[in-house]
C-alpha cells in the first residue's frame, strides 16, 4: 500500500470490516435508509451507527436526514480517488486472473498428486 | 504483437501461474471450467455460447443472489491459437456483427515457463468516455465488486 497517499489510509481502513463492506455493497445498488441497511445485521442500532459514522467520516458515504429518516448514499468521488476507471477495469481483470490461477492450480494438484 | 499500448486506455496483467499451460488453456476454453472462475462467487456464471474460432460467439450470463440469469458478456473471438493465444472483443458479436456497445478487446497469451505458465492478459479499451456507457449499464453494481476486491487487497496485505 506504500504507493497510496496518506489521505487514502482512512478509506482503506474503513473497508477492513465485513459489516462496512456489506453496507457499501448494498449502497452500490442505490441509496438506502439506516433501518434498511441495518436490517440484515444482528446488531444493536448504536453499534451499527458506529459503522455508518466510520464510513461517513472516511468519506465512503454521505448521509442526509429527511424528517425522521436518515438516508445513506455512496460517495462515488471516493471510489474514483482510490480507483480510477481504468484501475476499476484492472481490478476486474486482476480478480479474474486470481480466480483462474486458483482454479487451475487446485485442479492440477488434484490431477497430479 | 502489441503494437500500440496506450497507458491511459490499456491494462496488462502478467503473471506466472504454477500450472501446466494445457490446464490454463483448458480453463479458458472448456465452458464448464470457464464458468467456475469467470465471475466472482457467490454470483453464478452460465456460458451460453463459446464458439472457439475467429468470428465465434462468446456469451455469458450472471446470476446474483440466486436471482435469474442476466446478460453479462456478449462478444466475438478474433483469434484462437491452440495453447498460445485467445483474442476476443465485445465490439463485435458472433459472426463479426458490430455490437451495440463496443468497449474492449482482450488478448490472452500463454507461454511455457519453468514454473508453469507465463500468463498475460492485455485489455484495450475504446476510450475513457466509455465510462459513461458503463455507468448506464449498471456501473453501480460493478462498484460492489470493486469494493470487494479492494477489501480483499487490503486484507491480503494487512
Amino acid at each position: 500500500m506504500e504507493q497510496y497517499p496518506e489521505r487514502l489510509d482512512g478509506l482503506f481502513q474503513a473497508l477492513a470490516d465485513p459489516t462496512r463492506r456489506a453496507v457499501l455493497r448494498r449502497l452500490g445498488k442505490g441509496p438506502a435508509s439506516i433501518s434498511e441497511l441495518a436490517e440484515p445485521f444482528d446488531m444493536a442500532l448504536p453499534s451499527f451507527m458506529k459503522h455508518i459514522h466510520s464510513l461517513e467520516d472516511s468519506g465512503w458515504i454521505r448521509t442526509r436526514k429527511d424528517g425522521r429518516v436518515r438516508t445513506c448514499a455512496i460517495e462515488k468521488k471516493q471510489f474514483s480517488a482510490v480507483e480510477s476507471w481504468l484501475s476499476a477495469q484492472r481490478a476486474l481483470w486482476e480478480g479474474r486472473t486470481d480466480r483462474l490461477e486458483q482454479f487451475v492450480t487446485t485442479t492440477s494438484r488434484k490431477v497430479q498428486p | 504483437m502489441i503494437t500500440s499500448a496506450n497507458p491511459e486506455l490499456d491494462l496488462t496483467i502478467s503473471r506466472v501461474i504454477k500450472a501446466p499451460r494445457s490446464a490454463v488453456w483448458s480453463a479458458w476454453t472448456d465452458s464448464a471450467k470457464f464458468a467456475q472462475w469467470w465471475i466472482p462467487a457467490p454470483a453464478r456464471c452460465k456460458v451460453l455460447e463459446m464458439d472457439l474460432r475467429p468470428g465465434g460467439s462468446l456469451v455469458t450470463q450472471i446470476s446474483e443472489n440466486g436471482g435469474p440469469f442476466m446478460p453479462h458478456l456478449r462478444g466475438c473471438f478474433l483469434a484462437i491459437d491452440e495453447l498460445e493465444r485467445i483474442v476476443f472483443t465485445n465490439a463485435l458479436v458472433g459472426g463479426w456483427r458490430p455490437a451495440e456497445q463496443p468497449f474492449m478487446t482482450a488478448i490472452i497469451t500463454l507461454e511455457e515457463h519453468p514454473m508453469g505458465t507465463d500468463y498475460v492478459a492485455h485489455v484495450m479499451h475504446k476510450s475513457n468516455a466509455d465510462r459513461n456507457v458503463h455507468e448506464q449499464l449498471g456501473f453501480y453494481d460493478g462498484w460492489g465488486t470493486v469494493a470487494e476486491q479492494l477489501a480483499r487487497l487490503v486484507e491480503s496485505r494487512a
